[in-house]
């Protein structure tokens, strides 16, 4: 239970308006375009147009003598300092600028620096790349074919296989299903789709040569673990390299990964001594940077003929394009896909993941989730109500028998996670309540027999974040703690800075609420900064819904060390032991005596003006925080569709979202969070893919056909909440900005199954699109 | 990227007058707008550049020609292009059958199948505004075509030789292309 803090002091659970929106409404935000240096130039990508080529010859010539350029740097000049390739994330290494060949389109082929943009757009056309065409493997299912094209001649291995990994018992599985009465299944593709965040990915790279010092400001989610990689790969001190991430507008992702452009312009301006900007434009973000997903899953279930489920089995072939740039922690090649057993309490299971090359832009990103717990959570509420079809049982009945119980929490899943905490059918109650659900499938009865669509879909996901314990949790071997470090001033206000980056979420407000939670200080009187590494403690920055479980957590510890301390300071104000004291939010107390107390403020004032003998004087503390678990959010959502028979549109009429993220910091901000993922599910299920045609071109390139949503094609959302703490975060928190994105996607395809399934439609793969819904109206004979 | 067009249009001129024109692929070019040969190979070879600007996008195509059917007994023709662009943007290739039939009013109708197939920037515009640029194009080859027709025939080789090239007109192309996509629900939604 958190004691609720006075509307001043502004602690947990209060809505309080956001800080950093003061300057984001009136424009005077500071994003990394926004950033201008006297003396900087500015660098543009020349990309491949193929998706496999071989790279004849790359002529530069021309674009030098355009009066402006600078420098056009190519693979071969990188090659020479041994930078044209660097390592991924995910133990792969790739290419700078080509070298040799080009392997996606829209690959990084050669980097034009000028002295406006214009000029090095216009470079950029000028520089001549001659290629011969080589065949292309788009198809992942064909890339472990004996004559599949070899993608990666560079790699011992000769062939497209990249790993394989498997988790779970295959043997006791194995039995189960072979004994089950009943066995349900579903192939269910969960297409490549991108974040496409409102600001594309940029940096501005300002090596001094005079102080030899480089401070690269950069779209960066990971500012600490970026600054470690280019000291690695670049041979710069560590200490001479400064990352600041400013203001960023939307990761989801997007920007955990080092990309070509950060270190062409890295090059250059260590190459020219001046400034170099280089910001991608949307198409270059859409084509060339962290995609997501990209999974071809099969999932079965084993039950009985209740509907009592024992078994599940999972096999995934993954498309990680032309290099393996999985965005994931190191020990865990397929992400955290193996939470596919979800909600439910199966005493068997097994699951496998095989990733290959092909020739797409490589990835692999979390997009708003915590490494792939996205398609875990659709693949498993898929293939449930694909049970419950077969089954001819209630989905959200079947769901309700097999709930991991309430009782039996924490929880060890068959596929080795300990969940922390959970009451799935409080949740699912509460949804169904919210939205009438036996109203609904009366009336859905009824407009069957007019033959009339509409569908209720069920998604009850559980997710797992918070990444993660030093024992497994690490990306190229820095452990995934987070950090906090707290200074109190001498008048009593603070500043707190973390190891994660705010991309949009609030943290100036939340981190703040923390800090007025445990420490009274008026969250006002808190100031959030984030993002600079010369600054900031060391931390893996914010994706993964990790912030509040690892650097919240660090926040509350450094706050509770900086009250310890405080508490000695009171008693010698007060002249008593430490032991009488008494502590709410804002001030120590003699037991018994309300009116002997000493306020924050008086004390910090104390620590720096009338120190007690024998104290260190000043009033701060630093925490790094290894998380003992991860947490595991959950939730119900409900969303009922309405189908037009004439143009195949789906039109979502209800969405209840009901979200279990323990205790909540600000409901308005977690209200916001939970909005916000729930138009990219809708995005995702409906509208969005990056597609490719047999010869490797991108067919999802520009928001012409990458769609986003609007205010137009967006529902109203309905949510609602209950409460189960994590019974090992220091204030019972678990995270909540995934949620909705990773929930979503398996309600709106359950939906429009259902208002199907009478027809025998069992599975449509997203995006659903009027013409996919159109194609099958046909097929099924009720087009209008 | 593939597509397939198929067209079929009437011109007023006798059918040996008009495969005067559809066998001779220097004659052909000069009615297909940005187009040129440059170069004869051998008999059944020539050297060529197409240009094409959709919107912001130019592409330079330069490459071959090559006849690969010639069966002036049925009007038949089947033309193999092949090219890259120039600044190394993509490459496209078009294989053409040409087949025509005479018409009982002495006219001729003129058939034809062309699968395209598109790689690198112009591919990823999507067949919605491919296909549109393709029946634009076609619907200027067809004016081009009819013209050529009813000029005399000698001296057109000379001509085309030394005729610069005409790109398409950049925007009319964008905006009729996007005009075409409001104009009719695209054939695939894929």
């Amino acid at each position: 239970m958190i004691h609720k803090t006075s509307p001043e002091i502004g602690g947990m659970g209060h809505s309080i308006k956001r800080k950093e929106d003061l300057r984001f409404i009136q424009g005077k935000g500071n994003y990394v375009d926004d950033v201008n240096l006297p003396g900087m130039v500015y660098g543009q990508l020349v990309r491949s147009p193929y998706a496999h080529a071989r790279l004849k010859s790359v002529n530069t010539e021309k674009a030098k003598k355009l009066p402006g350029v600078l420098a056009v740097i190519t693979g071969e000049d990188l090659a020479k300092a041994n930078l044209a390739w660097m390592p991924t994330l995910a133990y792969d290494k790739q290419m700078v600028l080509a070298t040799g060949k080009v392997l996606f389109q829209s690959q990084e082929v050669a980097f034009v620096v000028a002295e406006d943009r214009y000029t090095a757009a216009d470079a950029a056309e000028l520089v001549e790349v001659e290629y011969e065409e080589l065949p292309v493997l788009v198809d992942p299912h064909k890339a472990l074919e004996p004559d599949a094209p070899l993608l990666r001649e560079d790699r011992e291995q000769k062939n497209n296989h990249i790993f394989h990994w498997e988790v779970g018992d295959r043997q006791a599985t194995e039995q189960v299903f072979q004994k089950a009465p009943v066995k349900a299944s579903v192939h269910a593709f969960f297409p490549r789709c991108h974040p496409a965040p409102l600001e594309t990915c940029g940096c501005v790279a300002d090596f001094s040569r005079a102080t030899e010092r480089l401070t690269v400001y950069m779209t960066s989610q990971a500012p600490h673990a970026h600054r470690t990689v280019f000291a690695l790969v670049g041979g710069i001190p560590e200490n001479n390299i400064r990352v600041i991430s400013p203001d960023i507008g939307g990761g989801f992702g997007n920007k955990v990964p080092v990309y070509p452009g950060y270190v062409c312009a890295i090059v250059a301006s260590l190459t020219l001594g001046v400034p170099v900007k280089w910001i991608e434009t949307r198409s270059e973000n859409l084509q060339s940077t962290g995609f997501a997903r990209d999974y071809h899953m099969t999932a079965e279930i084993a039950a009985d003929r209740d509907g009592k489920m024992q078994a599940l089995r999972v096999k995934t072939l993954a498309d990680h394009g032309a290099f393996n740039a999985a965005a994931q922690p190191t020990k865990f090649p397929a992400g955290l896909f193996s939470i596919c057993t979800g909600s439910y309490d199966y005493p068997a299971a097994f699951c496998e993941v095989d990733g290959v090359y092909t020739n797409k832009a490589p990835g692999g990103i979390a997009y708003r989730c915590s490494f792939r717990v996205t398609e875990a959570a659709y693949l498993i509420e898929r293939v449930v109500d694909v049970l419950a079809l077969d089954l001819k049982m209630d989905p959200a009945e079947l769901r309700c028998k097999n709930f991991i119980p309430a009782s039996k929490f924490p929880y060890k899943s068959s596929l080795g996670w300990t969940y922390d905490s959970g009451n799935y059918e409080a949740a699912m109650k509460v949804a169904l309540d919210k939205i009438g659900y036996q109203r609904l499938r009366k009336e859905q009865e009824e407009k069957r027999k007019k033959g009339e669509l509409m569908g209720i879909g069920l998604s009850s996901f559980t997710e797992i974040v918070g990444a993660g314990p030093a024992h497994s949790f690490d990306i190229l071997g820095i452990k995934m703690f987070d950090s906090c470090e707290i200074r109190i001033h001498p008048t009593g206000k603070a500043m707190a800075r973390m190891g994660t980056k705010s991309q949009g979420q609030g943290h100036e407000t939340t981190y703040a609420q923390i800090v007025a939670q445990e420490l009274g200080i008026p969250a006002a009187d808190v100031t959030i900064e984030e993002g600079d590494t010369d600054t900031a403690p060391y931390g893996l920055g914010t994706y993964a819904s990790r912030s509040t479980p690892t650097s919240g957590a660090a926040t509350a510890i450094a706050a509770r060390k900086i009250r310890d301390k405080a508490k000695k300071i009171a008693a010698y104000l007060l002249e008593c032991n430490e032991a009488d004291l008494e502590w709410e939010p804002g001030k120590f107390y003699v037991k018994g005596t309300p009116s002997k107390a000493k306020t924050i403020q008086e004390i910090a004032f104390a620590a720096y003006t009338n120190i007690p003998p024998g104290l260190e004087p000043g009033l701060e503390a630093v925490d790094y925080y290894d998380p003992p678990n991860l947490t595991f959010p959950f939730g119900t959502y409900v969303c009922v569709v309405d189908i037009d028979k004439g143009t195949g549109e789906v039109k979502v009429r209800r969405f209840v979202a009901v979200d279990d993220c323990g205790n909540i910091i600000n409901p308005m901000i977690v209200e916001g969070q939970i909005h916000g993922g729930l138009t990219e599910g809708l995005a995702i299920a409906f509208m969005q893919q990056i597609d490719y045609d047999e010869s490797g071109n991108i067919q999802g390139g520009s928001f012409m056909d990458y769609l986003l949503p609007t205010a137009v094609e967006t529902p109203h959302w309905e949510t609602d909440k209950t409460c189960t703490p994590s019974p090992h975060h220091p204030f019972g928190a678990k995270g909540v900005g995934e949620s909705p994105n990773v929930g979503s996607p398996a309600a709106f395809v359950n939906a429009v199954v259902d208002a199907l399934s009478h027809l025998g439609v069992r599975h449509i793969d997203m995006p659903i699109t009027p013409w996919k819904v159109w194609k099958v109206l046909q097929e099924k004979g009720v087009a209008a | 990227m593939a597509l397939k067009i198929e067209k079929t249009f009437e011109v007023q001129e006798p059918i040996d007058k008009v495969w005067d024109v559809l066998s001779d692929p220097r004659k052909v070019a000069t009615c297909v707008p940005g187009a040129q040969i440059t170069e004869q190979v051998d008999e059944k070879t020539y050297k060529g550049a197409i240009r094409v600007k959709v919107g912001p996008s130019v592409t330079d195509y330069t490459g071959e020609v090559q006849i690969i059917r010639l069966d002036a007994q049925n009007h038949e023709i089947e033309i193999l292009g092949k090219g890259q662009d120039v600044r190394g943007r993509g490459s496209a290739s078009m294989k053409m059958t040409g087949k025509l039939r005479a018409l009982p009013n002495g006219g001729t109708e003129v058939t034809s199948v062309s699968e395209i197939n598109v790689v690198g920037i112009l591919a990823q515009m999507g067949s919605r505004v491919i296909t549109e640029v393709s029946n634009i194009m076609f619907g200027e080859f067809v004016k081009n075509f009819q013209a050529r027709l009813q000029r005399p025939s000698d001296g057109l080789v000379q001509q085309n030789a030394t005729a610069e090239v005409a790109p398409i007109k950049a925007t009319s192309l964008a905006w009729e292309a996007t005009k075409g996509l409001f104009r009719k629900k695209p054939e695939n939604g894929s």
